[in-house]
Parts: C-alpha cells; structure tokens; sequence
C-alpha cells in the first residue's frame, strides 16, 4: 500500500507535466480507468488534500480583498490633485524659459561690454605707445644733448619695445604726417646713439679705460646689439689677457735654469694664462648676466676661448723648441725601432718633460672643465624654458667649443707623443731594472720585482695626474703589456731553465755547500742571481723567481686597487666622459687578469719543483718501505718498536728537503709546495702498499707508521691532511681487521659517518695483502 | 671578475682613417643610430653589446678609436689585447683605401699575431660616389688574407652581419685555441677567462 502510494504521484506527476497548481493532478480519465481499490483511496486522499489547499488559497485572496478596496478609494481621491500638479508644472515651465531668455539677453551685453573695455585698453595703450613715442623722441634728443648716453638708450629701448604693429596703425591715423616725422627722428636717434656708443667704446678700449668700457658695454644691449657688445667687450678683454701673458712668456724665457720651478716652467706659464682668463670670467659674468641675460657667457667665452688659443700656441711652440720635445719624440721612435743599444736614448733624460707635459695637460683639462661647467650653468638657467631642441643645440655647441678649440688639439698632440714617450721610458727602466737585478741574502725575493712595480707604478701615477682618461687607459695599457710578455716573459725563461735535478746524495753535498755560499756570500754581501754557475746558485735563482712571480702577481692586484680608488677620485671631481669609468674598468680588468697569469706561472714552477726536485728523492725514501717486511709475527712487530725501520728515518729526510725550501720560498708558496709533497707521498706510499704482504701485526705497524706520518705532515703544512691521506687511512683499516667479514661492520648501512673512498674491488684488493686472510672468504663477500 | 652572466667575451677595435664611418657603424649596431653630423671621436669609445649566437651569450667590447693621427697613440695602445680588429675604410675616398697598408703596418707591429682583421669598405649608399671598386679591395683582402664586407652604416646594410659574423668566428678560433691550450697544458684556475692570446706555456 505504502509503495502504491508512493508509486501513484510520481505516475500522476509524469501524466499531468505542466497542468497549473489550480487543476487537480489527477485527470478525469485516469480516475475513472482506476479500478483498485488501494488505487482509488489513494485518489480521493490526494484530491481532499488539493481542494484543502485551493481552499486555503481562496481565503487568502478573499482576505485582501478589503485592503485592495481602501487602495482603489485613495487612488480616486488623489484625481483632482494630479490635475492641479500638471497646472503648476506648465506654468513653472514657462517661467523658466523667460527666466533663460533673460539671462541670454544680460550675458550677451556683458560681452559686448567686455570687447568694449578691451577695445578701450588697447586704445589707451596705444594713446600711451603713442605717448611714449613721442616720450621717448624728445627724450632722446635731450639725453644726447645733454651727453647722457644711458638715458638716451633706455629711450630707444622703450622705442625698440613697442609694438611694430601699434607703431604703423598710428602712421595711418590723421596725426600720420607728424608720427611720421617723430619716427624718423627716432630712427635717426638710434643710429647716432649706436655710432656713439660704438665710438666711445672704442676709445676707452683703446685707453683701457674699464669704467667707461664697462659703461658702454651696458649701453649696447639696449640697443639689440648683443652679440656686438660681447664681442666688442670680449675683444677688450682679449687684448688683456695677450698683454699679460706676453708679458708672462718673456718673464718665462728670461728663468734661470736653477730656478726651483724650472723644470716646469711652462706648464707654470699655462697655469698663469688659464688662471688669468678664469678670472676674467669670473669678474665679467655678473655684469654680462645682468645686462645681457642669461645664456650669453658661451659667446662671451667662446671670443675669450680664441686669444686663449692663440697664447697657448705660443707657450706650446715655445716649450717645443726649448725642450726640444719633438727630436726627443724623433729619438724615442728611432730607439724604439733600432735594438742596438748604443744609440738609445736614455731614458731617465725624458723623465723631467713627461712630468712637465702631464702637469701641462692636467692644468689644460681643469681649465677646460671649468669653462664648460660655467657655460653649462648659464646655458641652463637660459634655457630652463626652452624646448629640447634648443637645449641639444646649446649641448652641441659646446661641444664643439671644447673639442675642437686649438688648445685641446694642441694638448691631444702633446699627449699622443707623450704615450709613446711614456711607454719607451717603462719598457727600458724595465729591461734596465732585470738587467740590474740582484739578490740580497735574508730576502725571499730579489730587486727587479721591487724595482719593475717602482716604475709601472711611476708612470701609470703620471699618466693619471696628466687628468686625461684615455692617456691614463693607454698607459694602463702599455703597462698590462710590459708585465704580460716582458717581465713575465723574463720570468718564465728563469724558470725554464729548471731546479737542477739532484739525487739523495746530491742534496747531502748541497746542504754542505749551501752552508759554505752562505758563508761567502755574508763576505760580499750580496750575489748576483743572473751568471748561473754553480747547482746551488741555480736552485737559488730558481727559488727566488718563484716568490717573484708570487710577488708579481700580488703587486698587479695590489696596484689594480690603488688605480681603481685614484680614478674614483678623479671621477669623482668630473674629469673624463660618461664612458670614462667603464674605460678605466675594462682596463683595469685587463691588468687583472696578468695577475692569474702569474699565479698560472707559479703553479707550474712548483710542480717543476715538485717533479725534479721532490718526487726523484721522496720515491726511493718511500720504496724502502718494500724493503721492510710486515709480514711479522710477534718478535719482529717489538724489535720494530725498539728500532723504527723506516718512518723515524722517511720522516727526518722529508724534514732535511724542505728545510732548504722553507727558508728560500714565502710562506704562501711554501705551503703549497708542502701540500704538492703530501699528495705525493699519499699516491706513492699507496702504490708501495699495494705491493706489500701483510700480518695482523704488520697491518697494525703500517697502521703505526701511517699515524706518525701523518701526524708530523700535519706540523708542516696548513692544508688538510687527513683528506688526502683518507684512502690510505681506511687501507690501514682493512689490515687491521681480525677476521675477513669484519669488514661488514664497517661497510655498507654500517659505514656510520665514515665515508669510503675505496671501491669493493679495492677493499678485495687490499684485503687480499692480508697473507692470513683467505681469497674463498674475500671473494665471497657480499660488498 | 664580476660574475657577469656571459659565455664569451671578446675585445672588438675599429681602425681606420678619419671619417669612414667608424663610430656610425658601432652606433648603428649597438644602438640602431645613424647620427647625421658626427663630430670627430675623441681618443677611444667604449660600447658594450651582448648577443646571442647559438644559444650562447657572446658580450662584445667595442672599442671605437678615433681616427686622427694625433690620437694614433692611444689607439696603438689598444691592439695587443683586441681579439679582432675591424679596419674600415670610406668606398668613396680612394685616400681612406690607400692608407689600408700602413694600417696594416700597425696591426704587425702592435696585434697579437692570433688577431682576426675584417675589411670593411662602409658608405656603400653613396653608390654613385665610389672610387674604391669593390674587385679591387676583395682583391687586395685575398692578398692579406682578411676576410672582406661593403656596409652601409646609413642604411644598415651588412652591419648586424659584420659584427655577427665576426662573433661566430671568434668562437669557433676560441674553442680551436682553448681545446689546443688544453692538450699542451691544463692551466689550473684559467676558469673562464678566453685568454687564448698566452703566448708561452710551460712545458
């Protein structure tokens, strides 16, 4: 019943899809094709239940009835209202619209009133042009009468001020005619003032009156002659400036050659000239930026920039043909193209006029940048407002001021000969200082490394102080060359020529006589490490020119960092371009990376010097271990107790070798040399040991050995032990075990924080040397 | 040494006379330029461009000299370390074409010997102006045994060539000289560096 009724809806529901709540689900049809009894109860249930539920619904749209009601009577009672509300809009309509053609009406008049008042403005302005006009005409008549010539061009000013446009509008009026005459005047007025004040100025110029030069110079602005009176008033200044420094270049011809400041006279005279114009500049720039505006000092300057030229000539042909710089040049060239030493010039007779040229340059660069900081400054508080364009054109022009002036032409010459002058001189005080290369006892290293960074350094500095970026980088160059193929090349001939090979009993003698050069050379003091005579001698050089590469390669790092901080500074004070840092590094980074060329070098002399002199003595010492047996029973294993057979004795031989190194080698070198030894020994005491046969007992002696070899290697040298000599600590392990399957314990998940070096077939290896030790057991471990 | 992200480095000088068009050509392929009205190069340029040529960053140094005689010694200065050097000649200056000679002078007397030099003959957009024809200089280029390009800086004609090409074989000489360096000595802590110009090695 209960599956009927459940059954029923869901079959009526697909029947009737769609039927609206208000019919019943069941249709007419169905009902009467039911025939069950369940089928038909169940029916009436569901229709009761509908007609309960349209019921409901009935009663409540009934209910609403009484609220739609008073609705529709207050809907009817709002009627007459809507009608009075529709009245009032069309009448407030209406009096907006007036209210609108109203206000259009005001705001036209006030228009016009406006363009009237406007129309009046202008009618008062020009009734004042016209005013001042004639203002001016009587004005100017009367000041020049009365000789008052700033009075006269303030007139003419006015008159220049006006309006061109105002001016010719009033020609055409009734008063033309008259305007017309007053104008004329005017016009008249203007040139006569113009001769004037181009005649007076002329005359107090030539008298050198500065009152009355700077007086008219004021004038001329007024006028529109701008550029004139710059150029006028520069050429004042001019012929200032070539008085005084002719005056400064007969006083310079007439020093005496003691004179303290002799040697840079003319870099003196240069300072003297620049220093003079600077303080022309700095004394005139306020009247010209007052009377002339800003923007003006590039023309000024570039007038001042040509005496400027013309003087520096002069000091530059005069220091030429004094200082005979250009044969100096000439001799240079040849000597550099010539090898024959004989007709060489010496190079410590430039050292006074390379100095000279770079403090001329350097004064050069300081002048030069203090003209373009100056122009610079007006240029931007004259262009503040200007378009970009204006802006690159002024950038432009002072460019081309500066680059292309006489002076740094001049200058660029004077320091492209000074490279090459430059460069001669370190590449023979270079050679020279190998040449005279000598050793001091008690030193590591010997003079020429000293000697050769003295003069790389020397000249670098003086390139540097010459201010110019690209000198500087050159000689950086130049320097970063001479150290990488010459002196590095002169070292590495040194090193060719190899640490004389000696035998055991070869080194004996060599202590022996070691001793005894030792003793003469106290006598002389020094000896000379170029005619290489004796084995000892030779093991010196060789020594000494590994700490000089060692020496070497730290001086380029060391004079790479002063550089890099000089040029900070240099920068710092805005000489050299926007590139000029990135020039200098790249430089720079060349020089660097001599240095690793030297470590490089270095390397391969220790292990020369562990390949001729270390490995042929330390092989036999370790081959003695073959000839000591371990395999031993009891007996044996105390006598080697009492009697060490063969470390005590490997290890005083190790410490008698280096005992000869580590008084002749730097500390860092030394260290390394030690630590070349150590891999040495590792490699060969593990190939000996691979051909030895051991006891339990012998395992435990190799175990004994290896701990004091290691123990005094490690009082020798500051590198790692222990990591090289792993694999043969974990060999000394295998030979010590009891039993062949011990060595479990220690391997595999067992190994704990012992990593191995050895590879299973290794540890087979190794545990094969064990005589007691049976191979069935070692091959058939499970590694 | 900066860790700078790059697979090669490599010093490119351009040599030449005045006004061939040197500093147009670095500018058109460092910064696709063409600067009408150039002044005159003062000393030397620097420019730095990285490129990528088969998936490896190869940075180029540019090095821009200025041309004029009174700055010879400065340029000079830079050869020895340049791994290529690119002498430009102006195809519608037959001067700039005569001087090539001493030019090459220069790079005997101051160039590595492991030098790559181009030829470069710029300025082709002035065709109807050229007195410099160009059998004449791929003759005089076979003769020295340079390899030998026309440009146009203006027109950016064979520029991105020129200096690609000359990357692509300065890679292929650095990897020929590393791999020889490597058989005749293995130089510890050489790390990165090219520095295939080592002369001398210990033997």
């Amino acid at each position: 019943m209960a599956a009927a009724a459940a059954a029923g809806p869901r079959a009526a529901g697909g029947d009737g899809g769609g039927s609206s709540p208000a019919s019943s689900s069941l249709s007419m049809e169905r009902i009467e094709s039911l025939t069950e009894l369940a089928d038909l109860e169940a029916a009436y249930g569901r229709l009761c239940a509908e007609e309960k539920a349209v019921q409901g619904e009935l009663d409540a749209l009934l209910e609403q009835q009484s609220t739609i009601e008073s609705k529709m009577v207050a809907f009817q009672r709002m009627g007459p209202n809507l009608q009075l509300i529709e009245e009032d809009a069309q009448q407030l309509a209406g009096m907006i619209t007036f209210t609108c053609n109203l206000a259009e009406n005001v705001s036209s008049k006030v228009r016009q009133l406006d363009l009237a008042k406007n129309r009046l403005y202008q009618a008062i302005q020009r009734a004042d042009d016209i005013l001042d006009l004639k203002f001016c005409m009587d004005g100017v008549q009367t000041a020049l009468r009365n000789e008052d010539y700033e009075q006269a061009a303030a007139h003419i000013h006015r008159y220049l001020s006006l309006d061109k446009s105002v001016i010719e509008l009033s020609r055409q009026g009734k008063e033309g005619g008259i305007i017309d005459a007053n104008l004329k005047l005017l016009q008249e007025a203007e040139q006569r003032l113009k001769t004037i004040v181009t005649e007076k100025f002329d005359t107090a110029m030539k008298q050198g009156d500065l009152p009355q030069v700077e007086r008219f110079f004021k004038i001329f602005p007024l006028l529109g002659l701008h550029e004139e009176g710059l150029s006028k008033f520069s050429e004042y200044l001019c012929k200032q400036v070539a008085s005084k420094a002719e005056e400064n270049l007969l006083l310079v011809m007439g020093t005496d050659m003691s004179d303290r400041r002799a040697a840079v006279i003319f870099a003196d005279t240069l300072t003297l000239l620049f220093e003079g114009i600077a303080r022309v500049v700095e004394t005139h720039q306020p009247i010209v930026e007052t009377y002339y505006g800003p923007g003006r000092l590039y023309t000024l300057i570039k007038h001042l920039q040509v005496e400027c030229d013309r003087q520096v000539e002069k000091v530059v042909d005069n220091f030429i043909k004094e200082r005979d710089y250009h044969r100096q040049f000439q001799q240079v060239q040849n000597s550099m193209m010539r090898s024959s030493s004989t007709e060489k010039i010496e190079p410590r007779e430039l050292d006074p006029i390379l100095t000279e040229v770079t403090l001329m340059n350097a004064r050069s660069e300081l002048y030069l940048r203090f003209i373009k900081r100056r122009i610079t400054s007006d240029f931007e508080v004259g262009d503040s407002m200007a378009s970009e364009e204006v802006k690159q054109e002024h950038q432009k022009y002072l460019d081309k001021l500066l680059n292309n002036c006489l002076l740094s032409r001049t200058m660029q010459e004077l320091i492209g000969y000074y490279i090459t002058m430059e460069e001669y001189f370190m590449r023979e005080t270079v050679n020279k200082a190998v040449a005279m290369d000598s050793y001091e006892k008690g030193q590591l290293t010997s003079s020429m490394v000293d000697d050769v960074f003295y003069i790389v350094k020397k000249c670098i500095g003086r390139a540097l102080s010459s201010s110019s970026i690209d000198c500087l980088c050159a000689m950086i160059n130049h320097s970063t060359t001479v150290l990488e193929s010459n002196f590095r090349e002169v070292l590495y001939n040194k090193l060719k020529q190899g640490f004389p090979a000696t035998t055991f009993q070869d080194f004996q003698r060599g202590v022996t006589s070691a001793v005894s050069i030792m003793h003469s050379s106290l006598q002389q003091g020094k000896f000379d490490t170029k005619g290489i005579e004796s084995t000892d001698e030779a093991k010196q050089s060789f020594l000494v020119t590994l700490n000089n590469v060692e020496v070497c390669s730290e001086n380029i790092m060391t004079l790479k960092k002063t550089l890099e901080s000089d040029c900070t500074k240099l920068l710092s004070q805005g000489f050299g371009g926007e590139q000029a840092q990135a020039k200098i590094e790249s430089c720079l980074s060349d020089m660097a990376a001599v240095s690793n060329k030297f470590r490089d070098l270095l390397q391969e002399g220790l292990n020369e010097l562990n390949s001729t002199a270390i490995k042929p003595q330390v092989k036999p010492w370790i081959n003695l271990f073959l000839s000591v047996s371990h395999n031993i029973e009891e007996e044996e294993f105390s006598d080697y107790e009492a009697n060490d057979p063969w470390v005590q004795q490997f290890i005083i031989n190790l410490e008698q070798q280096m005992t000869e190194f580590k008084a002749g080698l730097s500390p860092v070198i030394y260290d390394t040399l030690t630590g070349l030894m150590t891999s040495l020994i590792a490699i060969e005491l593990e190939k000996v040991l691979l051909k030895s046969t051991f006891s339990r007992l012998g395992g435990l002696q190799f175990d004994k050995e290896l701990r004091s070899l290691i123990a005094y290697l490690t009082t020798v040298t500051t590198w790692t032990i222990r990591d090289k000599f792993a694999r043969l600590s974990q060999m000394a392990t295998i030979l010590n075990l009891e039993r062949v399957t011990e060595i479990l314990d220690y391997w595999g998940p067992n190994s704990g924080p012992l990593t191995w070096r050895l590879t299973p077939a290794e540890v087979r290896q190794v545990l094969a040397l064990r005589m007691d030790f049976r191979s069935e057991d070692i091959k058939r471990l499970r590694l | 040494m900066s860790m700078e992200d790059y697979d090669f480095l490599f010093k490119i000088v351009l040599i030449g006379n005045a006004g061939v068009g040197k500093t147009c050509l670095v500018r058109r392929f460092t910064q696709g330029l063409f600067p009408p009205g150039q002044g005159a190069t003062i000393g030397v340029d620097f420019m730095i461009k990285t490129v990528e040529i088969n998936g490896e960053k190869v940075k180029l140094q540019i090095w821009d000299t200025a041309g004029q005689e009174r700055f010879r010694s400065i340029t000079q200065s830079y050869y020895r370390s340049a791994n290529a050097l690119i002498l430009t000649y102006d195809i519608t200056c037959e001067e700039s074409f005569r001087c090539l000679p001493e030019w090459l002078r220069e790079i005997e007397q101051y160039a590595s010997n492991k030098v790559i030099t181009v030829l470069v003959g710029n300025k082709i957009d002035l065709a109807d102006k050229r007195e410099v024809s160009q059998q004449r200089a791929a003759e005089f280029s076979q003769a020295q045994d340079m390899y030998y390009l026309e440009t146009s800086a203006k027109e950016s004609d064979n520029v991105e060539k020129l200096f690609l090409d000359l990357a692509c074989r300065l890679i292929s000489e650095a990897r020929q000289n590393t791999l020889v360096n490597n058989v005749a000595s293995p130089l510890p802590g050489e790390g990165k560096s090219i520095s295939y110009l080592t002369c001398c090695n210990f033997n």
